[in-house]
């Protein structure tokens, strides 16, 4: 079943103070089925972050939409936008993004008290996540007192407790060494296996390669895809490393 | 590298950072201005004149706003230090040693200590000419108060905060020298920790409130409350700091313990971001509740004795005029001649000017200082331990039936008897060789009574208070000064010209320096004397009364501005996981109860604790009416807090435009 249908989106961003015009997306279609894992690759500036903005609402397109359920996002009234944000949408960011006066524990709470969840329920939600997680042993600490590895896993334990439709993660091992960068993504893909849909923004070859299907994004646009299909990890990386090296010589040819 | 090198990057760094250093340099000026102020009236010449209770009342003021400065100036130092950690620490990486880095600061230190002083200096010259003029046109007053300064009110003002700013230099370079460029790099990602021993802090603070509520209610008389009443100011601010500190940290830790309150939006947002920066949210809590309580006492008592004056009068003159008339040490008998003998002349002088007495009252009374000693009052001419001794005013029964309008009758070893302490329980009293069964009365003497230990006694007749001053002169052969005096006084009704005359001729018939034995005073020309004074009074008092709200404006705007800038980003951050604005709003308004409740409800109750004391001083000033303080008081309380309302509402809602 399609969870995420993106079709013909485009955005043009114009600077305050000219009439200079960028064009960050160009024309983005694509679909994301249900419990699938998928990444989005792209060199830097090539509108991966604007395009996960807008389908997490923070942001609007110029034109085209974004289906969620089918539902269209551009319906969803300014009123309720929090709301679908908090409840249906999980975010990881690129820089953590917790809250230094939160403990561990009030971080990953956070959706669920803005979302007035009874507290047996919250609790209930918390101890398989952060069990799952690994971090239990720290959920009374202050995010200052532990690690960057431990603080992404703390976000992502932050976006998995409101059981969300889809996960949206930007660059997640963006700000973390090799080892923890591995450790995230095997969580990410245990968490995929459970049948939870991961939507990725990546420009590691290595984190993509956890991932069941990378979309090659540039100038605005995707231009390729690969599937994962049965093969390994490394098999995989090796295929991506390739359409990488193949479509930017492509790009330069075409210049 | 040279100092000119240093000078300019400070220079620079005061310039990037202007967000952080207006409100910092603004909010210096100010204070710098507010103790500028103090000090030049203080030392005003005027001050001086009007009364010897006013400079004791202002030292008050400069010690108050001193200490006040120095917390405030730290507090805001200490913010601004914290939020520029980051920029400092990359100097520690780019290379700059430790001494360089404390050059800069020193430089900066030094810029911005001397702008601020040079301002504060200036806006007290400005701001002090423009606050006088205004109140003094507003008032009505005779005459202009001057609004002066003197070179030395300068040279406190600059020697003061010359040490503060070097206290806030000292700080700063110890919160460099000691960290590493790494942690500092960091910056602000932790919050501030419990203070250690917050127990300790807690109980301390209950000590020094309990002790200076109690110094209020158990001060025995106004000399005691003049004496006391810098001591019990002092421990109440002492206590209310660590009340603050401790106390919130407990309450806030308890709120957060209990998931009910705690996990709720507003409640969550809140409560965290309070004990993130616990102890400026307290220090900056207590500040306000300081200044309110020094609002609400300033404006309330002077009110109170400015609407007291014409009560005041009545206590002072009971009559529109009084004579007193001075015993005749040689010739105690040819008192009791003259006593009657002046009555006449003053009733004919008025008769001559064509005025009718309305009203008239005459007593005589001999007074003395003793002390009570298991059932008899012995004589002491001046206190032997240091404590005051009980003024006893003697007065022939004859007299008091027809100035209080009663019908007693005595006995030979009858007394009618009233003690303004009302410590004395035995039945008899000794004076003398005298022995008398007492019979209680209340005060229908003066008011003054109640300032000081004070008893009256009402004898059978004259001759006892001959009896009295042969004992005493037995006792002191030496002493010159016991007599019996007496006090006349009348009311008239006629025309206006008629009462000027007839004032005219008793001030020049019965003057200090006329050879003639009395003493005249009439009410209306006392009244003119006594608003020039109670008016400069309140005048301070309201002046007092808006710099110390302004202070408070100023430090809730710089409290919720610089919380607004701490917490755009996690705003920010929580908008993006789902954060609404009605949640902004509801966590903005969940403050309420702390910014706006707390340091009024307990500023409330710090001035409801000085209330004896504030009402023994008040009596100095004659004010003896509790029902014009009480209702003073009241509204003095709800303008302040409607005012402290609108600052906060005005403040909350810039700290809203901030985050959202
Ligand atoms: N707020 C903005 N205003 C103007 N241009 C923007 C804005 N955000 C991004 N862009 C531009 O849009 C393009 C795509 O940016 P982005 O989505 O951040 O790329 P990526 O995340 O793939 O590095 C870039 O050229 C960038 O400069
Ligand atoms: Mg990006």
């Amino acid at each position: 079943m399609t969870l995420l249908e993106i079709k013909n989106l485009k955005k043009i961003y114009t600077a305050r103070f000219s009439n200079q015009q960028t064009e960050a997306l160009a024309a983005v279609n694509f679909s994301v089925e249900e419990g699938e894992f998928v990444s989005i690759m792209g060199e830097s500036g090539s509108g991966k972050t604007t395009l996960l903005n807008i389908i997490s609402t923070l942001d609007d397109a110029s034109s085209g939409e974004v289906y969620l359920d089918g539902n269209p996002l551009s319906k969803i009234k300014d009123k309720e936008i929090s709301a679908f944000r908090r409840n249906t949408l999980g975010f990881v960011f690129q820089d953590f993004n917790l809250l230094d006066n939160f403990t561990i524990k009030d971080n990953i709470l956070l959706p669920l008290v803005l979302s007035k969840t009874p507290i047996e329920e919250m609790e209930s939600r918390l101890m398989p996540i952060v069990r799952n997680l690994g971090i239990e042993a720290h959920i009374n600490k202050f995010p200052y007192e532990v690690s960057g590895g431990q603080k992404q896993r703390v976000a992502v334990a932050r976006a998995l407790i409101t059981k969300p439709k889809i996960i949206l993660a930007d660059e997640p091992t963006g700000a973390l060494d090799s080892k923890a960068s591995q450790n995230l993504m095997e969580i990410l893909r245990g968490i995929n296996e459970t049948g939870q849909t991961i939507l990725m923004v990546t420009h590691s070859t290595r984190a993509a390669s956890f991932s069941k299907r990378v979309l090659f994004i540039r100038d605005g646009s995707v231009y390729h895809e690969i599937y994962r299909g049965e093969g390994s990890a490394d098999e995989f990386m090796d295929r991506i490393s390739d359409s990488l090296k193949v479509l930017s010589s492509r790009g330069e040819r075409d210049e | 590298m040279n100092n000119r090198f240093f000078s300019s990057l400070a220079l620079r760094n005061i310039k990037s950072n202007k967000q952080l250093y207006i409100p910092f340099l603004l909010s210096s000026t100010a204070i710098i201005a507010m103790f500028f102020l103090m000090v030049s009236l203080m030392t005003n010449r005027f001050v001086q004149e009007r009364s010897s209770s006013l400079p004791t009342l202002f030292m008050i003021g400069v010690v108050v706003i001193g200490i006040f400065s120095v917390i405030f100036i730290l507090y805001t130092n200490s913010f601004l230090i914290k939020r520029r950690k980051k920029e400092i620490g990359l100097y520690g990486i780019l290379g700059l040693e430790k001494k360089h880095v404390a050059k800069i600061l020193f430089f900066e230190s030094l810029f911005s200590s001397l702008l601020s002083i040079a301002a504060g200096l200036l806006t007290g010259l400005l701001f002090g000419r423009l606050v006088f003029m205004l109140l003094n046109f507003m008032l009505r007053m005779p005459n202009n108060i001057m609004y002066t300064t003197s070179l030395l009110s300068v040279g406190v003002t600059i020697a003061l905060f010359t040490v503060i700013f070097g206290l806030t230099y000292l700080y700063n370079v110890s919160q460099f020298t000691f960290a590493n460029p790494i942690k500092l790099l960091k910056g602000k990602q932790e919050g501030e920790k419990e203070p250690k021993g917050s127990l300790i802090l807690f109980i301390l603070s209950l000590i020094f409130l309990g002790w200076g509520y109690g110094i209020s209610i158990t001060i025995p008389d106004p000399l005691a409350a003049i004496e006391k009443f810098f001591l019990a100011v002092l421990l109440v601010i002492i206590g209310t700091y660590l009340l603050f500190i401790s106390g919130s940290i407990f309450i806030l830790k308890a709120l957060k313990n209990n998931k009910r309150i705690y996990y709720r939006p507003g409640a969550f947002i809140s409560i965290s971001g309070m004990l993130y920066r616990m102890k400026q949210n307290a220090v900056g809590l207590a500040n306000i509740c300081i200044l309110a309580s020094m609002v609400i006492i300033a404006v309330s008592t002077t009110v109170t004795i400015y609407l007291g004056s014409e009560e005041t009068l009545e206590n002072r003159y009971p009559y529109e005029h009084n004579i007193k008339l001075f015993g005749d040490m040689d010739n105690v008998a040819e008192m009791n001649n003259r006593f009657f003998e002046l009555q006449d002349e003053v009733l004919a002088l008025t008769e001559e000017k064509g005025l009718e007495v309305t009203e008239m009252e005459s007593y005589r009374y001999e007074s003395f200082f003793g002390k009570l000693e298991d059932g008899s009052f012995v004589f002491e001419q001046s206190s032997a331990d240091g404590t005051l001794p009980i003024l006893m005013m003697a007065i022939p029964l004859e007299d008091f039936n027809e100035m209080a309008g009663e019908n007693y009758s005595l006995e030979d070893d009858e007394a009618l008897f009233y003690h303004s302490t009302k410590t004395y329980e035995k039945e008899e009293l000794a004076i003398g060789n005298k022995s008398y069964r007492l019979t209680e009365i209340e005060n229908e003497f003066s008011a003054d009574m109640a300032l000081t230990e004070s008893i009256a006694i009402v004898v059978p007749d004259v001759s006892h208070l001959l009896d009295f001053r042969e004992a005493y002169m037995e006792q002191f052969p030496e002493s010159t000064h016991i007599t019996i005096d007496a006090e006349i006084g009348w009311n008239t009704e006629g025309t206006e010209e008629q009462e000027e005359a007839l004032i005219e001729q008793l001030r020049s018939e019965y003057s200090f320096s006329s050879e003639n034995d009395g003493l005249y005073n009439s009410r209306d020309v006392q009244r003119e004397e006594w608003y020039s004074v109670n008016g400069g009074f309140l005048f301070l008092g309201v002046f007092l009364g808006l710099l110390f709200t302004l202070g408070t404006l100023l430090i809730t705007y710089f409290k919720q501005v610089s919380e607004g800038f701490d917490d755009r980003g996690k705003f920010q951050i929580m908008q993006k996981v789902g954060l609404d604005e009605e949640m902004i709003k509801e966590s903005t308004r969940s403050q309420i109860v702390w910014m706006f409740l707390l340091p009024i409800v307990i500023a409330t109750i710090h001035v409801s604790f000085a209330y004896p004391i504030v009402r023994k001083l008040l009596m100095i000033f004659g004010v003896t009416n509790d029902m014009t303080w009480l209702l003073t008081f009241i509204a003095v309380v709800i303008a302040f807090a409607a005012i402290y309302w609108m600052i906060y509402r005005v403040t909350s809602r810039v700290y809203y435009s901030i985050v959202k």
